[in-house]
């Protein structure tokens, strides 16, 4: 993360791009992790060009003018956002994203600030619709405690919330396998596998999970499981509105379920038989003492 | 503050000091008597690294088809060339992939696409070199002919520190191993911001500080002996290439010049070094 402090010289220099924070917030969901942080200077100096809209109002002396301007990393943000209608037909590639800069009336050029592998583009596109997921799972908790709506079963649960994280994928999936190859490239593993337990635990946080012992990394392992096969079977599915990943989905599910179940089954059997043995260890030593007393 | 009869404020040329005016004039000469065997020396200095170097440039461009490129203190013309090959293999490539795609077209569509294709054999990508000096330019433009690089080429005579084009006008702006003999670098990097379009990007290849103080030792050993025996007998010119050495040491080190591309307003500047150090890539967007 850097540390952006800026010379007064330079805030004086408005940015050709970098817009008004006012006019962002209707579009972009996701501001809270950037950084803007510019010097204050005195109130009465003022920018000389406006981009656009009403100039900005001052705080007072001391107060901070940054507030209304974006940061690099938002307008980053906007970029690969008006990629992705590029990946289609481009894949997901540098050149979806000069095409996406261009729309934003940017020089192509601006892709040169991302990799040229397509990295960020994918990786910006999995935390979105992970964020959407969040956003789904959380709105349907709020009906369930409102009663509105009744609480699912966990199986239903998990295969809902599945099934609604991969259909995100569903406009890209011509394209998804590149996507999934450049998500295993060494230097993007961690985040690639950040974002996917992290997923994991949003799933399994409104499924009701509390557990705090060695079940909470069972529970995402399976998880993880199902949904990194259901993925798979997705991406070379040809059913209609993919019918078999649905399908499979249910079963692997099930099958989770019921594994669960067989540990319960061996516990109690288990426990039967080693109450078994104790019982007749204690009719055998009854047996014995009743012989010793006669 | 009162200086007499002095011409203006002072600079540096390589080690000496002299006002502003004699330094834009001296450089001219030193570029005017090295011009012809700019392209030599360049190699036996460098042993051939160079070529590298600017290779590693133009791939860090990474230009796209329909790319219009200012190349500034471009004289002989290698970046240009470079980026006018990268521009034609990409849109080659391009090519290929539609005419997969176009498996189930009538034949009269096929033609009409191979002849809308073939006079855009650089999409519309454009190269503009400008150079302050006339003898570095007209070598650039004898080494075209001679190679062959016509289309989406231009030669304009200016000054860095005063272009001669409008705002808003290119995608990329590159200045290599040139940013070095400007005598107001604040003032070419502002004009570098003024004609780059929204979004464009600034790349700055040169000469830079070495921080590996054994390497340094013998970067300064090679500098200081052998090059200057190199301008003499392969140019016939000690002095231009002892001025090139000095200046070297003279220019500022790479964060210094990364905190100058930032005060022009440029953002997202980073650089990466080349031979430890020995050469460095500044880029920056204008966002």
């Amino acid at each position: 993360v850097r540390c952006q402090l800026y010379s007064p010289q330079r805030a004086l220099q408005v940015s050709a791009v970098l817009r008004r924070v006012s006019d962002e917030q209707k579009k972009e969901p996701l501001a809270s992790s950037s950084q803007q942080q510019f010097d204050s200077h005195p109130a009465d100096h003022q920018p000389e060009q406006e981009p656009q809209g009403p100039r900005p109002s001052y705080t007072g002396q001391g107060g901070q003018e940054s507030e209304d301007y974006e940061s690099e990393e938002q307008l980053q943000h906007r970029i690969l956002t008006a990629a992705l209608d590029f990946v289609p037909e481009h894949g997901w590639t540098a050149e979806a994203i000069a095409e996406g800069a261009k729309t934003l009336g940017l020089s192509a050029a601006a892709a040169g600030m991302f990799h040229s592998d397509g990295s960020e583009l994918v990786l910006h596109f999995v935390s979105q619709c992970n964020t959407k997921l969040s956003e789904l799972l959380e709105q349907e908790q709020k009906l369930v405690q409102l009663g509105e709506a009744e609480k699912k079963p966990t199986d239903q649960f998990l295969r809902d919330a599945v099934e609604a994280r991969l259909r995100m994928l569903i406009p890209y999936i011509e394209n998804w396998p590149q996507a999934v190859s450049i998500l295993l490239l060494p230097h993007n593993i961690p985040s690639s596998l950040n974002l996917l337990t992290s997923m994991m635990d949003d799933i399994w946080h409104y499924a009701g999970d509390q557990s705090t012992d060695f079940n909470w990394y069972t529970r995402r392992a399976v998880l993880t499981g199902i949904y990194n096969t259901t993925e798979l079977v997705m991406m070379q599915d040809s059913s209609p509105d993919f019918e078999e990943t649905w399908r499979f989905l249910e079963n692997r599910v099930a099958d989770a379920m019921n594994m669960g179940n067989t540990a319960n089954q061996v516990q109690a059997t288990g426990e039967a038989v080693v109450q078994g043995l104790m019982g007749a260890a204690v009719t055998v030593s009854n047996a014995e003492t009743s012989r010793a007393v006669r | 503050s009162v200086r007499g009869l002095a011409a203006g404020p002072e600079t540096h040329f390589g080690f000496q000091t002299v006002t502003e005016a004699e330094r834009r004039e001296k450089i001219y000469q030193v570029f005017e008597s090295v011009a012809k065997k700019y392209d030599v020396m360049n190699d036996s200095m460098t042993l051939g690294i160079h070529r590298v170097w600017k290779d590693i440039l133009v791939h860090k461009m990474n230009p796209s088809p329909g790319t219009l490129l200012l190349d500034v203190a471009g004289g002989t013309g290698d970046i240009a060339f470079r980026f006018i090959n990268y521009v034609r293999s990409v849109r080659e490539r391009q090519l290929q992939r539609k005419l997969k795609h176009h498996q189930n077209l009538s034949w009269q569509e096929i033609s009409e696409s191979y002849k809308e294709d073939k006079l855009k054999s650089l999409g519309d990508s454009q190269v503009v070199v400008c150079d302050i000096n006339k003898e570095m330019l007209k070598v650039g433009k004898q080494k075209a002919q001679h190679l062959g690089y016509s289309e989406g080429l231009s030669w304009v005579l200016g000054n860095a520190e005063e272009l001669p084009f409008d705002d808003d006008k290119f995608d990329v702006y590159t200045i290599a191993f040139g940013i070095r003999n400007v005598t107001r670098i604040d003032l070419a990097l502002q004009e570098a911001y003024r004609v780059l379009k929204p979004g464009g990007r600034f790349l700055c290849l040169e000469f830079s500080h070495v921080s590996n103080p054994l390497l340094s030792r013998l970067y300064d050993l090679y500098s200081f002996q052998v090059i200057p025996v190199l301008g003499e007998v392969i140019a016939g010119d000690w002095k231009s290439y002892q001025y090139l050495v000095e200046s070297i040491r003279r220019f500022p080190p790479q964060e210094e010049l990364k905190a100058m591309i930032e005060d022009a307003g440029f953002f997202n500047v980073d650089y990466q070094n080349l031979n430890s150090g020995i050469v460095a890539i500044h880029s920056g967007f204008k966002l």
